[in-house]
């Protein structure tokens, strides 16, 4: 534990001594300030709207713009995911192509720590990346909690905001799962980091094909598609399935990386 | 100390050590020699775990490096042929990393870091990046990380590779001075260090261990030189 605890914390600090760690979190701040002003705007307009004409006569698919929690944080959220999608894969590039690309890994095979505490340590000094750089927004809910209002007490619903932020970590801590068995398979970070990227898309809109396939190829497609199960566990429901789903992903990734580790030292 | 049984890698369809045999005693300081390309790296890369050999076994301190990794690895400090630095990491912040994953702790890390940087001449260096040092001093951060937590057998693969002649004087000095309480197995391809400061050498060639014996003995009666060249031609 204490070994894992050490690599851990070094992938963390070399994060936040090279640029990769700041420009994820500095895209990450960017983005989300742009849809986070984006949509209170237009909660804005249809509040205003809604005030003159009343919400029996607006339009019901506008329903979900009566507070702030669904109209902009969950809103928020379904962008944040794409945002860590984009920004996961080049956090994870380095974990173990630059290890074998500097030799350092030759260090770490012959101090005596063992392999899935290699691989654990990188593991978690990634998610620790990831949930930093979503921690950037946590400002967002922090605004409307202190200037928000409504009708019925808080201004938000927090228990949506921190289910909607554990289901962001989640899926940030499946793209790193992903990210880290790729970087394992090559010496070149530009190469993991391009992989990851096509590997995490197709992954998640693959459930476009379901409903042109088969039965039972198309449950099975919708079933393993990231974006069927980023989809239950969003709209603020607490989906074990989903989470089963997620968890598995991520034990396989550090398995795979552990064989594959391991492997590449017998060639 | 290190016990080496019929030890052969093959690297796909080339064979870089092919069956070697020899055993080094405790507080032996053993000169490797071999032309570029004998398998000197790749024999220590073995003796260290990183790399597991096609077939034949090895021993470091009666613990087979593959059947007791953790047990072998815990006596062994290991620099190899490309030290293996972090450049984002300060000196201090690199050797702190490397002396928890041996498993030193609290006061005994901080202690160990400043005794083996004043080892290799490491102090007014040790808040600066690794990316900033050059080539002689991260060879010497290499050699600090090797030196961590004191182990009792110290493998090093080219260790005055790119140090200025004084530092390598200093350095050999330290080596030798590592004698008798450690082991040390060295490689070079400079001669006149292994007349220096070791008593035993092993040259191979090709794979093969083509001598090992005492530096007086009689297989090195012509000179080190002489002997090395003749052993190694064709
Ligand atoms: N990763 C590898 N893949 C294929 N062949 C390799 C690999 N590493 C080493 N070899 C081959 O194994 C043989 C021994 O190499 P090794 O690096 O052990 O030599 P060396 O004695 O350390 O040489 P030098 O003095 O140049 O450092 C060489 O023929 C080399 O080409
Ligand atoms: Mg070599």
């Amino acid at each position: 534990m204490r070994n894992i605890l050490t690599i851990a914390r070094k992938e963390l600090s070399i994060y936040f001594t090279t640029p990769w760690g700041w420009i994820g979190g500095a895209a990450m701040a960017f983005i989300s300030s742009f849809f986070f002003i984006f949509f209170l705007n237009s909660f804005k307009e249809v509040q205003d709207k809604a005030k003159i004409k009343g919400w029996a006569n607006m339009d019901p698919d506008l329903a979900q713009m009566r507070n702030l929690t669904d109209g902009v944080i969950v809103n928020l959220f379904g962008w944040l995911l794409i945002v860590t999608l984009l920004i996961a894969p080049f956090l994870a590039m380095r974990l173990f192509a630059e290890e074998r690309r500097q030799k350092t890994i030759e260090l770490l095979f012959t101090v005596p720590v063992r392999t899935i505490e290699i691989v654990l340590g990188k593991y978690l000094g990634g998610v620790g990346a990831i949930c930093a750089t979503l921690g950037v927004t946590v400002v967002y809910p922090i605004i409307l909690g202190i200037f928000g209002a409504s009708q019925s007490g808080s201004a938000l619903e927090w228990s949506t905001v921190a289910l909607g932020y554990g289901a962001l970590l989640l899926w940030g801590a499946v793209c790193m799962g992903v990210g880290m068995f790729i970087s394992a398979l090559t010496e070149s970070q530009m190469l993991a980091a391009v992989l990851t990227l096509v590997v995490l898309l197709l992954w998640t809109v693959v459930g476009a094909l379901a409903p042109s396939a088969e039965e039972p190829w198309r449950s099975a497609i919708r079933y393993v598609a990231f974006d069927t199960q980023l989809q239950n566990l969003m709209s603020g429901v607490l989906d074990l399935k989903a989470i089963v789903f997620f968890v598995s992903i991520i034990l396989l990734s550090v398995l795979f990386t552990h064989r594959a580790v391991e492997a590449q030292r017998w060639t | 100390m290190i016990e080496v049984e019929n030890l052969t890698k093959r690297y796909r369809d080339r064979v870089a050590i092919d069956a070697l045999n020899f055993t080094v005693a405790k507080g032996e300081i053993l000169g490797f020699l071999g032309p570029n390309g004998a398998g000197k790296s790749t024999t220590m890369k073995i003796l260290t775990g990183f790399l597991p050999p096609t077939s034949g076994r090895a021993k470091i301190a009666g613990f087979d490096i593959f059947e007791n990794p953790l047990e072998a690895k815990r006596r062994i400090g290991y620099l190899p042929e490309t030290p293996p630095l972090y450049p984002e990491m300060s000196v201090r912040g690199y050797l702190a990393f490397v002396a928890r994953l041996k498993g030193l702790g609290g006061a005994k890390v901080k202690s160990e870091i400043d005794r083996v940087c004043a080892a290799v001449g490491l102090v007014p260096e040790i808040d600066r990046l690794i990316l900033n040092l050059s080539k002689g001093y991260r060879q010497r951060v290499g050699i600090a990380q090797a030196l961590l937590g004191d182990p009792p057998l110290l493998i090093l693969d080219e260790p005055t590779e790119g140090l200025d002649p004084k530092q390598r004087a200093e350095v050999l000095g330290m080596i030798k001075g590592l004698g008798g309480r450690h082991t040390v197995i060295l490689s070079t391809h400079i001669l006149p260090e292994v007349k220096a400061i070791c008593e035993k050498v092993l040259i191979i060639h090709r794979g093969k261990i083509v001598a090992h014996d005492a530096i007086g003995a009689a297989a090195f009666e012509q000179g080190l030189d002489e002997t090395f060249i003749r052993l190694t031609a064709e």
